[in-house]
């Protein structure tokens, strides 16, 4: 009869005890507000690694993007991606084609008439960042969020407008580049 | 009861099922309400985790065993990464091992959180469910600003990290712990010591100590049914026992020894402990230093092979690594804790009800990704 009756006293004590912090928590709800209405709100991004040595962090996982005018065709993101999410064709232009330097003043080589990064299979593991000589490839946002504001809501109707196409080089240019000079005089 | 024997029925559980913590079918036997056996059905998750490793070098195969178990990816990278150092025979600096502690340990408070959190809502409570994931977002938080990712972080790297700490880590990290330590006072009072919560899950399930030794149960389970066993502290890997900290192990305070509630207190334990842990590291860590310096130019561990086990937070986590000299591994084998964990059910849950079998698996704190890999 007793335990009865210290099982009811207890189970009512603990529950009380529990509606406390609830009710605590209630009449918190403005200062310590966890929720935001999100496609309204959004969170603040964190100021990310202001001030550090290695100014090449790039500090968020959001969509891939390549800067096409720099790239120099040497696939080694296509290497270093464990899912391989990124396409590069390369093509061979006869000695002595100027195809230009990067903005790193390293002369290109070879012609890149693709260069497709399919979102739907990237994993966001950001492996292929650190290899690029060029620092050409990188995720949007970031230390790079002048060239590039930080786009990471990228929703499409179909699946395949997430392949991304960053080759802009049009047939008549890989004509223009690959036929060798001296016939490009005859012409 | 014993008297009356009705037609045996089976009865599925999942695949999909909100109980089932991911995606495990349970074949049950039941009569009436009693179970009588458990069969569970796992491979629903399976991703060919070992077969990749032999097309991917070894630096490809850290965002893979952040996919093993999701909800504590830095301690999975940390076994892995730990295992390929030592057959590659690298010293990383003394920064980066902190740093490591203290994510892992981040990553272990999170990880039980969620485990804490989801335990009660197998029982029926609701609000610490929230209040729960509400602490885990802050220190997902904390992962974000250093590595940019929430959940899968690919953070550790063989011989190193990928990103240094960023400017107020620190500051905000002892901030969170000063709160959180608040909090996990209020957890025990919204929830532990609720009497409705006990009256569920004491003496449910016990697992007797050598049941779970003979499973090969580890972690919070097996220190959950009186075993003081804990890598960290009986066999230190990293820079572990630089750290002071206890090994809480369940004593039966509620019911006896090794029950469901023995299971959730030791990891409400733990997380006082990680928290611990994580002061003295930031106390300790060194300020300055380059978190890349000892990243090797190539890796290309030597002819031979490696057991090396960590303690993550379900438990005894284990990489068998062979090479051939190559940049590519012969073979990743991990030994997961869930998987011993869940083929403990059976022994330990026959003969309850079923809505008990729930609270039994809800205590076992299983992450599906991890078992099928």
């Amino acid at each position: 009869m007793r335990e009865y009756f210290k099982n009811i006293w207890q189970t009512v004590k603990t529950l009380l005890t529990g509606m406390g912090i609830t009710i605590k928590h209630l009449f918190k709800i403005r200062k310590g507000n966890v929720t935001l209405q999100y496609p309204e709100e959004k969170w603040p991004r964190p100021d990310r690694n202001i001030g550090f040595e290695p100014a090449n962090y790039n500090l968020i996982r959001s969509k891939l993007h390549v800067d096409i005018e720099d790239c120099i065709g040497c696939r080694k993101c296509e290497r270093a991606c464990p899912v391989q999410c990124i396409k590069i064709d390369t093509i061979k232009v006869p000695k002595g084609t100027d195809l230009g330097s990067t903005s790193n003043g390293t002369l290109k080589r070879l012609l890149v008439p693709r260069f497709d990064i399919d979102m739907t299979e990237c994993m966001y593991c950001n492996l292929c960042v650190y290899p690029c000589p060029e620092d050409c490839i990188y995720m949007t946002g970031g230390p790079n969020s002048e060239k590039q504001p930080l786009d990471y809501e990228y929703a499409q109707y179909d699946r395949d407008k997430l392949i991304y196409k960053f080759a802009t080089l049009t047939k008549k240019e890989i004509k223009k580049y690959t036929t060798p000079p001296k016939q490009q005089e005859l012409i | 009861m014993g008297l009356i024997k009705a037609d045996e029925m089976t009865l599925n559980i999942g695949p999909q099922h909100p109980s089932t913590h991911g995606v495990l079918r349970l074949k049950v036997k039941t009569d009436g309400e009693i179970v009588s056996e458990i069969t569970p059905v796992i491979g629903y998750l399976h991703r060919c985790f070992e077969k990749h490793c032999e097309y991917l070098t070894y630096e490809q195969v850290i965002p893979f065993t952040d996919r093993c178990d999701y909800i504590a990816a830095m301690n999975n990278n940390f076994g892995y990464v730990v295992a390929v150092e030592k057959m590659m025979d690298i010293q990383v600096p003394e920064r980066v091992e902190y740093i490591r502690i203290i994510m892992a340990e981040l990553n272990r408070i999170a990880s039980h959180l969620l485990a804490l959190g989801t335990f009660g809502l197998d029982v029926g409570a609701y609000t610490p469910f929230l209040y729960m994931f509400r602490d885990r977002e802050r220190i997902l938080d904390l992962f974000e600003i250093t590595c940019g990712a929430r959940l899968l972080y690919n953070y550790m790297w063989i011989g190193g990290v990928s990103h240094d700490l960023p400017v107020g880590f620190v500051e905000a990290t002892y901030r969170f712990l000063d709160e959180f330590e608040k909090k996990s006072e209020e957890y025990h009072n919204i929830l532990s010591y609720n009497k409705i919560f006990i009256e569920r899950t004491a003496d449910v399930g016990v697992l007797p100590k050598d049941v779970a030794i003979d499973y090969g149960v580890t972690g919070p389970n097996l220190r959950g049914s009186g075993v003081k066993w804990d890598l960290r502290k009986d066999e230190p890997y990293s820079i572990y026992e630089k750290f002071k900290f206890e090994v809480p192990v369940g004593q039966g305070l509620m019911g006896s020894v090794g029950d469901s509630w023995d299971r959730y207190w030791v990891r409400a334990e733990e997380m006082k402990e990680s928290v611990k842990i994580v002061r003295q590291a930031l106390d300790k860590m060194p300020r300055k230093g380059d978190v890349h310096e000892a990243l090797p130019k190539r890796v290309r561990p030597p002819q031979g092979s490696i057991y090396f086990r960590t303690e993550s937070p379900r438990g005894d986590l284990g990489y068998y690594i062979i090479s051939d000299g190559k940049d590519k591994p012969v073979r990743v084998k991990m030994r997961s804790p869930a998987f011993t964990a869940l083929s403990a059910l059976s022994e330990i849950a026959s003969g309850w009800m079923l809505s008990d079998v729930l609270v039994v698996l809800g205590s076992l704190d299983i992450v599906l990704g991890e078992i099928d890999r």
